[in-house]
């Protein structure tokens, strides 16, 4: 792993306040990160802490009060709404504890939604085949080459995982950001989820920002950052 | 490309969407049914206000100190010359009252309560030029209805088209009997009970600057030839055609076969039709009103009006109707509308979620807004369409349609008895339809514009933050 890499993401005094009827509340107050190309970021933390909101922010999905995110050496929340959605559909990845997959789609289609939003109607029609090849791939990989045509709800929790980590991948994005991936699943589902994680991770030298409460998780990784009440309290080097 | 992938693919797979399609089809549909059948009895009713009359009526009133030339002549032949006129012809109307040897013209005249009319418009016509200018002779063999309600087969109703007014076959003229022959409005003939051949007296007053009231009464007999029908109830009530120099025979008070003296009132009116009458009319009566002053053939007594503006206030009252008809049903799209906007509504609340993955996927409000809005947007073209098309068809096979559903269910819908039309007037204009199928367009999109905004304006991390 290098630890060496590019800075990909880069925030510097996230505050993000609430606002719940006459008062504020301040859930993050003040953090600062650096992500590098390559690298695995283990963020954990009790419950309430302000890991999902952080990673909101950071995944560009909601604005922080204050502070700023540099995403591909830009500063991602001083963009417009549209740059900023551009931005989000090719340099992150998003993986959901709850999967997340469209109801009405099928698997392959579910994985290829990034690129459908990505692309006109005439592009994506001329990019078709392409694609459709690569959601084969990309699912026969991760075991689920007879489950190509099935609905979400015909699937198993560990497979949707699976198929959203699919779709996560499938525009090549230099960031993956997953909260709690593991956290609906059994163990020995989750298991094979993460393997499938980290091994895509190690391939394509992603970096992976990873919220988890597990510790036998974290220690796979090669830093591990504490969030409690809304601040970093600490930062320990993991084994990964 | 995946708001219309996705909107195709929402919309398939809700199947409460079907009633919003199924509503703005009923919509459309019964919008252009309703619409037809209403343009159609307007324009009959229309035609049925235009009646006898024709394009242009130059009133010409025969006041007696009027230094215009006694003769219709000059002023036809001036009309004649004009090559955007068809035909022009002149009248001589006269009221009158109509009575006849039977205890019927008695209860006629006493009965105060009547709607019906007892007085009768005499009208003095040249039956050789007559055709040109108005629609006297298609009346003399117009389709009618018999008692019954059946349709008659087309018939004379008088002894010879070419001589419209000549005595029955068998009628001979012996001394003292009527010499001078009528036509007679279809109604009037039923309502006074005449035949072909019956002999009515008419009476009426003339001004006379010899008696002391300055009128004297004139009353002779007449032989019915036959009648007419315009099919406008009115008319075919009160008018009774008569030759215009027997008509004037009869006001100077000289027999039928002397010549006429000098100072006979002869036309009160000259009809005027165009060959196109829609972009003439106006021209056209600028043009010949002024010649006709130049010429000293008309004064300031004379007016030269459409025949809309005889009709003006019916017409108006008819326009008025069909603009509030419009108005009125086209809330019935509102309605649809509504039902679209009450589905999205519901989609947007049920597609939280979905619509927060597809913002972290990178799709922007906008996006999600037209995402939404493709799925009202082909609510409308799927409902538009079929209701246009099932509409048109059906407008255009009502009277079928409404036939067979009497046939087979045996209760009758429309009642053509009460009607003058003999079958249901449905005119479906292609200018309406798509009226129509634009404004179920609009109103839809409109509808689901609301819900299309609540959906692009929801925060996505809400939606993504639990199960
Ligand atoms: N929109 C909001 N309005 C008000 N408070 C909020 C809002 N979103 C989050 N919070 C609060 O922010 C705090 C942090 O929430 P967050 O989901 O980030 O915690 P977390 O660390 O991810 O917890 P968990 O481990 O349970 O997922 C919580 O106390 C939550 O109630
Ligand atoms: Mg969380």
């Amino acid at each position: 792993m290098s630890e060496r890499g590019d800075i990909v993401l880069s925030a510097r005094g996230i505050v993000k306040r609430f606002r719940s009827g006459d008062s504020e509340l301040e859930i993050l107050h003040g953090i600062d990160l650096d992500l590098r190309a390559g690298e695995r970021l283990a963020l954990m933390g009790p419950s309430g802490a302000g890991k999902s909101t952080f990673l909101h922010v950071l995944g560009l999905l909601e604005r922080p009060t204050h502070g700023t995110v540099d995403l591909d050496g830009r500063d991602a929340w001083s963009l417009s709404t549209q740059e900023r959605a551009l931005l989000r559909n090719r340099h992150i990845g998003f993986v959901f504890q709850f999967y997340h997959l469209l109801p009405e789609l099928d698997a392959v289609e579910n994985v290829m939604l990034p690129a459908m939003i990505a692309q006109s109607r005439g592009d994506f029609r001329e990019d078709r085949h392409q694609h459709i090849a690569k959601a084969l791939d990309l699912l026969s990989n991760f075991g689920l080459a007879h489950r190509l045509h099935h609905r979400p709800a015909q699937l198993s929790g560990g497979e949707r995982q699976r198929v959203a980590l699919a779709r996560a991948l499938f525009l090549d994005p230099p960031l993956l950001i997953a909260d709690e991936p593991t956290g609906n699943l059994d163990r020995d589902t989750g298991e094979i989820v993460l393997e499938l994680l980290f091994r895509a991770q190690e391939e394509r030298n992603l970096s992976l920002l990873l919220v988890t409460h597990d510790e036998r998780l974290a220690e796979r990784c090669g830093r591990v950052l504490r969030l409690e009440a809304g601040r970093i309290v600490g930062a320990l080097p993991g084994h990964g | 490309m995946y708001r219309i992938f996705l909107s195709w693919r929402f919309l398939r797979s809700r199947r409460t969407n079907l009633i919003g399609v199924f509503g703005i089809f009923l919509a459309v549909g019964a919008l252009i049914l309703i619409l037809s059948i209403m343009t159609g009895f307007l324009e009959e009713t229309r035609r049925s206000a235009r009646g006898s009359l024709s394009d242009l009526i130059i009133t010409m009133p025969p006041y007696s100190e009027s230094r215009r030339p006694r003769d219709p002549a000059p002023v036809l032949e001036v009309l004649r010359k004009d090559e955007r006129v068809e035909g022009a012809s002149a009248h001589l109307g006269w009221m009158c009252i109509l009575t006849r040897q039977d205890e019927r013209s008695l209860r006629i005249l006493v009965d105060s309560q009547s709607s019906e009319i007892a007085g009768i418009k005499l009208t003095g016509i040249d039956p050789a030029t007559e055709d040109n200018a108005t629609e006297f002779r298609s009346s003399l063999d117009k389709v009618g209805r018999a008692d019954d309600g059946t349709i008659e087969a087309p018939r004379l109703r008088v002894a010879s088209l070419d001589d419209p007014f000549a005595a029955p076959p068998d009628y001979n003229a012996n001394v003292g009997r009527p010499r001078a022959s009528v036509i007679v409005g279809e109604k009037v003939m039923t309502y006074h009970g005449l035949r072909r051949g019956s002999f009515i007296t008419l009476m009426t007053a003339v001004p006379d600057p010899a008696s002391d009231t300055g009128w004297s009464a004139k009353k002779r007999e007449f032989v019915v030839a036959g009648c007419f029908r315009s099919g406008e109830n009115e008319i075919d009530l009160e008018r009774v055609y008569i030759d215009r120099g027997q008509l004037a025979r009869f006001l100077a008070g000289v027999s039928e076969d002397d010549p006429l003296p000098e100072d006979s009132i002869l036309y009160s009116e000259v009809l005027v039709k165009l060959k196109d009458y829609a972009s003439d009319a106006e021209a056209v009566r600028a043009s010949m009103g002024a010649q006709l002053f130049q010429a000293g053939l008309i004064d300031e007594t004379c007016s030269i009006r459409t025949w809309e503006e005889f009709r003006g206030a019916l017409l108006g009252a008819i326009e008025n109707e069909r603009v509030l008809m419009g108005i009125m049903l086209s809330l019935i799209l509102v309605v649809a509308g509504f039902t679209i906007f009450a589905i999205l509504s519901m989609m947007v609340t049920e597609k939280r979620r979905d619509i927060g993955i597809l913002t972290a996927l990178g799709a922007t409000p906008r996006g999600v807004l037209v995402l939404f809005l493709l799925i009202g947007f082909w609510d409308a073209l799927i409902g538009a369409f079929a209701g246009a098309v099932i509409g048109t068809w059906m407008a255009i096979k009502i009277d079928p349609f409404e036939r067979w559903l009497s046939d087979t269910f045996g209760v009758q819908i429309f009642n053509r008895d009460v009607y003058l039309f003999d079958s249901i007037p449905s005119v479906v204009t292609p200018m309406a339809v798509a009226a129509i199928v634009v404004g179920a367009f609009v109103c839809t999109l409109v509808f689901a514009a609301i819900p299309a905004w609540r959906a692009a304006s929801l925060d996505p991390v809400e939606a993504l933050r639990n199960e």
